[in-house]
């Protein structure tokens, strides 16, 4: 811990920090540019240069670069460093274009911010100015190479820190050039990060091109709802619109980064079909008609059919705070509590992973730091990709990754993959197979230092998740536990999960056998979500009353009897539980409202004044609930009086957004639930496995504009075996045969699965809607030609 | 005129390649014999320690001392790097010596992986060399079968194995840490000092960067020992012989091997023929492009690496470029500054984009439309330049612009004050 003198001020620092990170614990900002928290020192740009008045090496030295020592003195502000910097900021900004008007980093430009404060004011170059052509990298990414000051920052955060291969530096001398070989989409799901990391506006984001400088943009801190990680993020909007998603930081989640699903998939916001009208048996009426209407009818099916007539679905998009008044509302009536996960198989994992395996989750730091993960049954790139991001930093420090998992799981890094099916897998956790393979895990496990399991909810269901769980207590040791990172279905699974107090039957029966009259659907989309979705849907329309609070278009906001618009997660505040069980907080950034832009068709805002602005009805869902309920307090009074209902949740009135969040407290050892034998069985050629899709398979990302180019398209992926035992073309048009249907897709063919298997996306809005993932394989044949 | 002993250039005759059955029918590999026979490693090392050997590329770090700071001991893959990356304006030493006499090369860095416990090494050679790559390829198959190169040479127990690669070519190889880079396939900037390579060089491991000249000096010093090594200098500080490529204004440009020390006048008038065309001599460029020049004044100095940095400029390569009476130092120095901003990598701030002003600067002054502001500038460069870029290269490129401000300032205020260059009509 060496204590140095910096500007006259004394600062003690810990071993191996720089005379940089010693100056910025002081509130000195050395002026930098290819410094960058996440992504450490490189010593390119020469701006941090300071002057060690004393030390072992006195002289004008690179703050990032230089180790702190003890009773080093250090000034900032010598005339040598000063002229210095100057001379950094001159030769840095010889060739800059100073666009600065119609450049959209304006408002946010380090570069402007670090010249002013290098002292560089007026340029004596009169030369020709380097110019470059630029390329088109897709539909994210905004290229104009004549910015830039070659920092680094880009190919350092796309290549080392998100392992992608197709961007980076080319040329040399003054004609370095950052970008691919030919124009084309970015191939890495991270490419987004380059935008937040660019000091200039050499990489800014396509999708918010000249729509809003920084100053006039609405931000509030925020939590992505696209997987249950939790990352952080920062949405901004205006004009009632989301323009854009850029990272958060929060050391314990993300870190510095997201995935492009989290930065590019939040324009479902602004979608023109998204439910903005209270809407009573199909007359848009205010909220508060359509609240009162809604207890009515609830209360009349009460007193002409009881209570067990009415069903209350939670979800895990929901908030914990509306799931929770949900659970209030259902036990004020004294009806059934709510279900907060609609598939029965994807239930009892949550109830895993909030249950026992909860003094043992892992968080994505953990994972990062960790030197042998074990990642089972998931799909880190399509189910969770900023996972796939943290397992790339285990293996750059070291660590190791072993992949047990039929997809053809791709990774930014190094890793062993073993394509076993999902029944194997199972087998292997239960040790009804051959354990030699996990036996030779089982003994790295127990060896390694910070191991981490990663177990994926979908395909391991509670039964693989519970096994899983068995495998971690059994390689604890004293000096530490073995952890583990489950996936979850959804942001707030978790969240659903904890505040379940007993697995429900399946509500699937109950709608079929008639004793449910009325079903309230929070955020939820049972035809959807349900694995026996065409079943599902027949039994919706038995019900003699449905109820939706959502904020997306689904098949259950069109077929209510009573629809109430939610807010988003940019409109309202609100707390998740991620997948580690950690609470965190976001809050609003928008006010709901129809995008200005589809209100005037691209005119400036309209001169027809209206008392109330078009499309604000939509509101968060706990709101309309306290509403129900009779009680409006404040989000603070309402964690407080949650906190007390649910001592698991100690602490959840202390968050605030854009804080690490605190992680919930674990389950207290007590009998753990039995959960329901899976029986497994490999009968048949070939099973089908209905798996999630990175792009096209969550909901909300999907119905955003923005990723259009990326979705997946409907399609088969066999092994090359099963395709050439069936004679069988890639690329050919083939028919798969299910008990759900006949379905003609394009065949791909991958060698990196596993045989006898073939895997679909499950694709929301296109005829493979009717799968859903989370279940077990099912059988089904492949019929090549036009049958 | 003084016949030098030749040690490098022995077995050197125009247009002809000595391979194995010369190179051993003049003594060669007997240095190999002797160090694995009948010395231990660590006296191998001792030796070159003693004899006083200077890198010979440039930067003259004493080759024993480099070799003392390196983990001989650690287990594992351990690499020997010959920087044969000789792209230094005005020098060309490195590819004449390989021209003549490949297998001391190959000699060299057997002894020298000896003394170190190396098992691998590489020679990253120059793109233009195509010759020599040939050369050393043959040399290194002769050397194998011979049993010199291989596992168990001489039956000392003692195993080594060497290749050779093709640079893409830029000047940045040359500089080691840049070299590891490129070796290893990656885009060739330079790394960051501490780690320095013995700790943490090519692919993670210790490695030790020689130049060709210093490591076709080991066998003779394992042959002839320290002090005679050591005696070939002219100067008490100095050791050895050097190779000395003559270039520029002078009536006959070759590469001669002199002993360290020889005068400056002694090179140009004896071996040199003198100025060409009758003409005066005003400046020359000591050790290649990236050393400040030296004037008239400068004629009688020893040419060492310490009597040359006490008037300022360096030993280097010792590349000797000469420049007559009737010669633009400005132009020159454009020409060369030239060069170095074509080949900067690109990575740190003062190199890529400082250089260029510079060149800038110079071209207006060369042009006649320089203002002292210009000057005043062209000074403010120099000064925030030198010591702040991430490696030697931009300090090596500001080594003329040092000389020319220091030595011709007159020049530049002439070219201002007349509008005009004064050396055109």
């Amino acid at each position: 811990m060496p204590t140095l003198t910096i500007d006259n001020l004394s600062v003690t620092i810990p071993d191996g920090s720089t005379i940089f990170e010693a100056a910025a614990q002081l509130g000195i900002v050395v002026p930098h540019f290819c410094y960058h928290h996440a992504l450490g020192a490189v010593g390119a740009c020469r701006m941090c240069a300071v002057t060690v008045v004393e030390g072992k090496m006195p002289g004008l030295k690179m703050s990032c670069m230089t180790p702190a020592e003890e009773g080093m003195v250090v000034e900032t502000d010598t005339a040598q460093a000063m002229e210095f910097r100057e001379h950094v900021g001159e030769w840095l900004m010889t060739n800059h274009p100073h666009d600065c008007p119609v450049c959209d980093e304006g408002g946010e430009c380090q570069l402007q911010e670090m010249t002013i404060s290098s002292g560089h004011g007026v340029r004596n170059y009169r030369g020709n100015k380097r110019t470059y052509q630029n390329q088109d990298l897709g539909p994210f990414i905004a290229q104009e190479m004549n910015r830039c000051i070659q920092c680094y920052r880009c190919a350092r955060t796309y290549q080392d820190y998100c392992g992608g291969r197709d961007f980076g530096p080319m040329g040399s001398r003054q004609r370095v050039f950052f970008g691919r070989f030919t124009d084309g989409m970015l191939e890495s799901d991270f490419s987004g990060n380059i935008v937040d990391v660019c000091p200039t506006g050499v990489l800014t984001d396509k999708t918010f091109r000249f729509k809003t400088r920084l100053w006039d943009l609405q931000q509030a801190p925020s939590i992505c709802p696209h997987c249950s990680l939790g990352c952080a993020t920062v949405p901004g909007g205006r004009y009632r619109e989301i323009q854009r998603v850029v990272s958060g930081v929060n050391v314990q989640t993300n870190g510095h980064f997201i995935c492009d699903r989290g930065r590019f998939g939040s324009s479902y916001v602004n979608h023109p079909k998204r439910p903005r009208q209270a809407r009573v048996d199909g007359t848009n009426v205010p909220v508060a008609q359509a609240l009162n209407r809604l207890r009515d009818k609830i209360a009349g099916v009460i007193a002409e059919h009881g209570p067990g007539a009415v069903a209350f679905v939670g979800s895990g998009r929901a908030s914990l705070e509306a799931n929770w008044l949900l659970k209030q509302w259902a036990r004020s009536l004294k009806c059934p509590a709510p279900v907060f996960e609609l598939h029965p198989r994807r239930g009892r994992a949550i109830r895993q992973a909030v249950g026992p395996l909860s003094s043992h989750l892992a968080s994505l730091r953990q994972v990062r730091k960790s030197d042998l993960v074990l990642v089972i049954g998931a799909d880190p790139l399509n189910e969770a990709p900023m996972l796939a991001l943290a397992l790339r930093q285990a293996v750059r420090e070291g660590g190791r990754i072993v992949v047990l998992d039929p997809r053809p799981v791709d990774l930014p890094c190094v890793f062993e993959h073993h394509p076993l099916t999902q029944e194997q897998i199972l087998c292997l956790l239960a040790g009804r197979c051959e354990t030699g393979l996990l036996n030779n895990l089982l003994s790295e496990l127990m060896t390694a230092r910070r191991p981490v399991l990663v177990g994926g909810s979908d395909l391991l269901g509670g039964v693989g998740l519970q096994l899983l769980g068995h495998l971690t207590e059994s390689c604890d040791n004293d000096d530490r536990y073995c952890l583990i990172h489950p996936l979850l279905p959804r942001v707030n699974s978790f969240g659903g999960g904890l505040l379940e107090d007993a697995p429900q039957e399946d509500l699937l029966e109950r709608l079929e056998n008639g004793r449910i009259k009325a079903l309230v659907c929070l955020e939820s989309d049972p035809g959807s979500e349900h694995p026996e979705a065409g079943r599902m849907q027949l039994a919706l329309s038995r019900l003699d009353y449905l109820a939706v609070f959502d904020c997306l278009p689904t098949h259950a906001t069109r077929r209510a009897d009573l629809l109430l618009p939610t807010a988003t997660t940019v409109e309202g505040d609100g707390v998740y539980i991620n997948n580690e069980g950690r609470m965190q907080a976001f809050s609003a950034a928008l006010q709901p409202g129809i995008p200005i832009a589809a209100v005037t068709a691209g005119q400036h805002p309209p001169r027809e004044f209206m008392p109330e602005t078009p499309g604000s009805q939509p509101q968060p869902a706990w709101q309309m609930l306290q509403d129900l309920l009779g009680e409006r307090h404040s989000v603070t009074a309402l964690r407080r009086a949650m906190e007390q209902s649910e001592p698991r949740l100690e602490g959840m009135s202390r968050l605030q957004p854009g804080d690490e969040g605190i992680k919930v407290a674990p389950q207290d050892p007590e009998p753990v639930e039995e959960s329901t034998v899976e029986i497994w069985s490999q009968d048949g050629d070939l099973r089908l496995l209905p798996v999630q899709s990175c792009y096209g398979s969550e909901v909300a990302s999907s119905l955003s504009q923005t990723v259009t180019p990326r979705l997946v398209t409907p399609r088969l992926m066999v092994h090359p075996q099963e395709a050439q035992q069936r004679h069988l073309q890639e690329g050919e048009d083939v028919t798969l045969k299910t008990a759900h249907g006949l379905f003609r897709l394009r065949l791909f063919c991958d060698e990196r699965m596993a045989t006898r298997r073939a895997i679909v996306p499950c694709l929301p809005g296109t005829p493979l809607e009717i799968f859903v993932p989370g279940g077990l394989s099912l059988p089904c044949d492949i019929e090549g030609g036009a049958s | 005129m003084k016949q030098t002993e030749q040690l490098l250039f022995k077995n050197r005759r125009p247009g002809e390649t000595a391979f194995l059955k010369e190179y051993e029918g003049s003594g060669g590999y007997l240095g190999l014999k002797k160090a694995v026979r009948e010395m231990t490693p660590k006296e191998v090392c001792e030796l070159v320690k003693a004899s006083g050997l200077r890198g010979r590329g440039g930067a003259g770090f004493p080759t024993g001392v480099k070799w003392s700071f390196f983990p001989a001991e650690n287990p594992g893959p351990k690499y020997l790097v010959c920087n044969c990356d000789e792209m230094e304006p005005g020098t060309y030493k490195d590819g004449e010596l390989l021209k003549a006499d490949p297998h001391q090369l190959v000699e060299g860095m057997i002894i020298a992986a000896y003394a170190m416990q190396i098992d691998t090494g590489y020679i990253f050679i120059r793109y233009a060399y195509k010759e020599q790559f040939a050369y050393l390829e043959r040399a290194i198959v002769e050397a194998t079968e011979a049993g010199y190169l291989g596992k168990d040479i001489l039956g000392s127990g003692f195993g080594f194995e060497l290749h050779v690669h093709g640079s893409a070519g830029r000047y940045i190889l040359g500089e080691e840490t840049a070299l590891l880079n490129g070796l290893e396939g990656k885009r060739p900037n330079p790394r960051s000092k501490p780690p320095f390579p013995a700790v943490r060089g090519l692919f993670g491991r210790p490695t030790t960067v020689n130049n060709v000249e210093t490591l076709a000096n080991i066998q003779h010093i394992v042959n002839g020992g320290a002090v005679w090594f050591k005696d070939l200098a002219l100067t008490v500080e100095g050791a050895g012989t050097k190779l000395y490529g003559l270039s520029g204004h002078l009536e006959q440009t070759a590469c001669f091997e002199l002993p360290v020390g020889i005068s400056l006048r002694e090179l140009i008038d004896d071996y040199g023929g003198g100025v060409w065309q009758g003409r005066a001599f005003k400046s020359c460029l000591p050790g290649g492009a990236s050393t400040p020049f030296l004037t008239a004044d400068n004629l009688d100095v020893a040419l060492d690496y310490q009597t040359l940095e006490a008037v300022g400029s360096r030993f280097g390569t010792a590349g000797v470029t000469v420049f007559d009476d009737r010669t633009c130092m400005v132009a020159v120095t454009l020409n060369l500054i030239r060069f170095f901003a074509r080949e900067s990598c690109g990575w740190c701030t003062p190199c890529r984009d400082g250089l260029p002003l510079v060149v800038w600067l110079l071209e207006k002054i060369e042009r006649g439309q320089g203002t002292d502001d210009d000057l005043q500038m062209l000074k403010a460069q120099h000064r925030n330049i030198c010591g702040n870029s991430f490696c030697a290269l931009a300090e090596g490129a500001m080594g003329p612009v040092d000389g020319l401000l220091s030595n011709f300032e007159q020049e530049v205020v002439d070219h201002i004050q007349k509008g005009r260059c004064p050396f055109t009509a």
